[in-house]
């Protein structure tokens, strides 16, 4: 009922907001083909979706290519994330050397390095994916670096008390206590990997993606296809966060008390 | 006392470094334990008894000296011993049930084993029905029965005991002695218990060590041999109080110097 | 205290000579694999020669560092203005903050090619992309940052007779200011990225440290483009340290509002 609430008025916004614009543009009071209404946008994403059928929905095929690649990235970059970050976290003489060289490299935008991977692997999936792992890797392997290093140590104590091994601790005791760190890493890193890739979309999708639909729209100026990909970016992201990643804090730190 | 002692302190001192000082925290210490006894280490706070339960756990390796546990001098903390912690150490993310079986599944046992190893120690430690509970969800004291039975349920040698009740309330911690005395004389383990309590001391022990002030060395050993179960009050309870207190009192004195003034819990709780 | 800084800088630095000496070792016995992979000495020759050869590098960054500072500053300005106005009147607050955490989620360089449509492949876009990458985080920030500061210091300024901008610069802004900062750091991150792709992806423009990287491209010329990388690093780094962590400690340190981690 709350949430009804707090949506309300906003999605009331919207719609008159959609209205508007719908009327100022078929009145040719604002540029229709700059800003081309609502009704029009969704004529065209319909387009896109009609284009191949029968056999298949183009639209389909974009947002299949993205959210494989989203998939495939982001499960590289938690893996390894957490990978590093335990390794960092448990050892100090790790941390000490590669901590300066992550926090050196991290500011580095994905997209600066396309043109180095494009040279290096080629177009399409191979960069694609490699720079949304590892837009995704560096705040998980940062996060879980200072999720592991906070950990308390009298827990640490009473694994090793009961005979557990260090690769037991590991993943017994340093990971689930760096559980909460591990989610805001996986919030942020999921973020970076989805903007690097619709970005790398861009200049080194070959064919289909959300990204290469857009840019390849906006090189024809079929403006209605590019705010239409930008209204699917938003809904495709709103559902990310909402749904999977707040069920995951659900399962985890909130079932466990870990967060007030 | 009967046989072989089952832990020895031989020539222990201890000394901790950061980049600006040292702390000594304890100095030539030489103790014998004896299997399935009570014993009680008490002294002013900051006397280094925690730190001798942690050389004899094996998180810290003493500076100079040995820790030998059942014939053997302790390298590394294991599963001969048990620890239960002060602030319970609890793993947020288990239950109650996968608390007590972590000590198990760690060291081989077969999972339906551990579950029924550990349905036991939650009977023991009256925690039936708490079984899949998460630690957030108990008080204090329901959690340190979890922090025992964790401990016991892997049927360590030795139970390692630091101020388990020291977080707990005056009337909780009152009902957990008379339980752990009870589990005591049902398992027969070996305790080493440190507390800065004196009525917690004489109520628990057989034996009670008093240390003290920093940097901490045997101050004297008290044998109490009062019958089971025992009341805080009696004449010869008090007897053996006062003759605690008094080797503590000059040492609480100097505690006091070193700053570590407010704790009135020695003498009242 | 100057003595332990410096040994700490000296320990920072260690890695990165360890992983430039191993690269050109690697690189020059040929054991990468990868033969366009440039070995530190490559790179090195190559921002000598774009410094003193051909006298682009400069030319590169200061077109950069121009649209930086206009795109950010205006997004410093509107954001911050607009992050006040939100806190200040319930209705409008409740109509826009959803819509700005919606748009929030927005990748920065998907609103090139909106504003390509719109405004076409130049200088404008670029700038455009920079503003509002920064804008929606700042704008977020200081609207969530005015809404926590303490109402009994609100209350204060009142019964004095300060009300309206007067409140605003004296007490909501400086009281918000930890939230701020953090959003203002955030939106040069955002800023920034939005700075390098946006000089990729806009065609008409001919520098910028972006253009050069993506330029690079069509000669494999790695070296230069590790050359634009290590630029990027080093000016991010300290537009970080020299302005945003300066301002930090000269206002919130300095009032002991925070303990910065």
């Amino acid at each position: 009922m709350k949430q009804f609430q707090k949506w309300l008025l906003p999605v009331l916004f919207i719609v008159l907001l959609l209205g508007a614009w719908e009327v100022l543009a078929r009145t040719h009071i604002i540029n229709g083909a700059l800003f081309p209404q609502p009704s029009k946008i969704a004529a065209e994403i319909q387009s896109v979706h009609t284009r191949e059928l029968p056999e298949r929905s183009l639209l389909l095929k974009h947002i299949e290519a993205t959210t494989y690649r989203l998939v495939i990235a982001s499960s590289i970059g938690i893996l390894a994330g957490i990978v590093a970050g335990l390794v960092m976290g448990i050892s100090p003489a790790i941390y000490r050397f590669f901590n300066p060289l992550m926090t050196a490299l991290m500011p580095i935008p994905g997209i600066a390095l396309a043109p180095l991977f494009i040279v290096w692997i080629g177009f399409g999936n191979p960069t694609i994916i490699s720079l949304g792992g590892l837009a995704a890797f560096f705040p998980i392997a940062y996060n879980v670096t200072a999720g592991v290093r906070s950990v308390d140590p009298q827990l640490v104590r009473a694994a090793t008390i009961s005979g557990s091994t260090r690769l037991g601790i590991a993943f017994q005791v340093y990971l689930p206590w760096a559980m909460g760190y591990l989610l805001t890493g996986v919030k942020l890193g999921l973020a970076r990997c989805w903007r690097t890739i619709i970005a790398v979309e861009f200049i080194a999708a070959t064919n289909y993606g959300l990204g290469y639909m857009i840019w390849d729209a906006a090189s024809y100026l079929r403006s209605g296809i590019v705010f239409g990909g930008i209204a699917i970016l938003i809904v495709f992201y709103f559902v990310l966060e909402k749904g999977v990643l707040n069920l995951l804090e659900a399962q985890t730190i909130r079932r466990w008390g870990m967060v007030k | 006392m009967n046989s072989e002692p089952i832990v020895e302190i031989k020539g222990v001192s201890k000394t901790f470094t950061d980049s600006h000082n040292n702390v000594h925290a304890l100095t030539n210490v030489d103790l014998e334990f004896w299997p399935s006894t009570f014993n009680v280490i008490i002294g002013p706070s900051g006397c280094g008894k925690s730190t001798l339960l942690y050389l004899v756990a094996g998180f810290e390796t003493p500076t100079t000296g040995q820790v030998i546990l059942n014939g053997e001098e302790v390298k590394e903390p294991g599963p001969d011993r048990g620890f239960v912690f002060q602030d319970y150490a609890l793993f947020p993310w288990r239950t109650v049930l996968g608390n007590i079986t972590f000590g198990l599944t760690n060291n081989g046992w077969k999972r339906k084993e551990a579950i029924e190893r550990a349905r036991e120690y939650i009977r023991l430690m009256n925690l039936e029905g708490f079984e899949n509970a998460f630690p957030h969800t108990l008080s204090g004291g329901m959690k340190q029965r979890v922090g025992i039975a964790r401990a016991l349920a892997y049927d360590p040698l030795v139970l390692l005991m630091d101020e388990p009740f020291g977080a707990l309330d005056a009337q909780t911690r009152k009902y957990m002695q008379q339980e752990l005395v009870r589990i005591w004389q049902e398992t027969k383990k070996t305790v080493l218990f440190i507390t800065h309590s004196v009525i917690e001391a004489v109520y628990l022990a057989d034996r009670i060590v008093v240390m003290t002030a920093r940097p901490g060395q045997v101050k004297g050993i008290v044998d109490v041999d009062l019958p089971r179960p025992r009341n805080y009050t009696g004449d010869d309870y008090l007897e053996v109080r006062e003759k605690v207190l008094s080797l503590l009192e000059e040492e609480v004195a100097k505690g006091i110097k070193d700053s570590l003034a407010s704790d009135n819990t020695l003498f009242t709780d | 205290m100057t003595k332990d800084k410096i040994k700490q800088d000296l320990i920072n630095l260690f890695p990165f000579v360890v992983v430039g000496i191993l690269w050109e070792v690697i690189v020059q016995l040929g054991l990468s694999g990868i033969k366009t992979l440039p070995a530190p000495s490559d790179i090195f020759r190559s921002a000598w020669s774009l410094i003193w050869g051909s006298n682009v590098l400069f030319h590169h960054l200061l077109s950069s560092l121009y649209r930086i500072t206009v795109g950010y500053l205006l997004a410093v300005t509107l954001g911050i203005a607009v992050g006040v106005l939100l806190s200040l009147n319930k209705t409008l607050h409740m109509i826009f903050s959803p819509v700005i955490s919606l748009l929030i989620s927005v990748p920065t360089l998907a609103w090139v090619p909106v504003l390509l449509v719109i405004m076409g492949l130049g200088d404008r876009t670029v700038i455009m992309t920079i503003f509002l990458g920064g804008f929606f985080a700042i704008a977020y920030n200081t609207m969530s940052g005015i809404e926590m500061v303490n109402q009994n210091q609100i209350h204060a300024a009142e019964i004095v007779g300060v009300k309206g901008l007067r409140l605003v610069f004296s007490v909501l802004i400086p009281g918000s200011l930890v939230s701020i900062i953090a959003g203002l750091r955030l939106g040069i991150g955002y800023s920034w990225r939005a700075l390098v792709g946006g000089e990729m992806l806009a065609a008409m423009i001919q520098w910028g440290v972006g253009k050069m990287i993506y330029q690079a491209r069509f000669f494999n010329d790695t070296a230069v483009m590790f050359v634009g990388l290590i630029l990027i690093g080093i000016s991010s780094t300290i537009i970080d340290q020299l302005l945003l962590r300066r301002l930090e400690r000269w206002t919130i340190e300095k009032w002991g509002v925070v303990a910065e981690n």
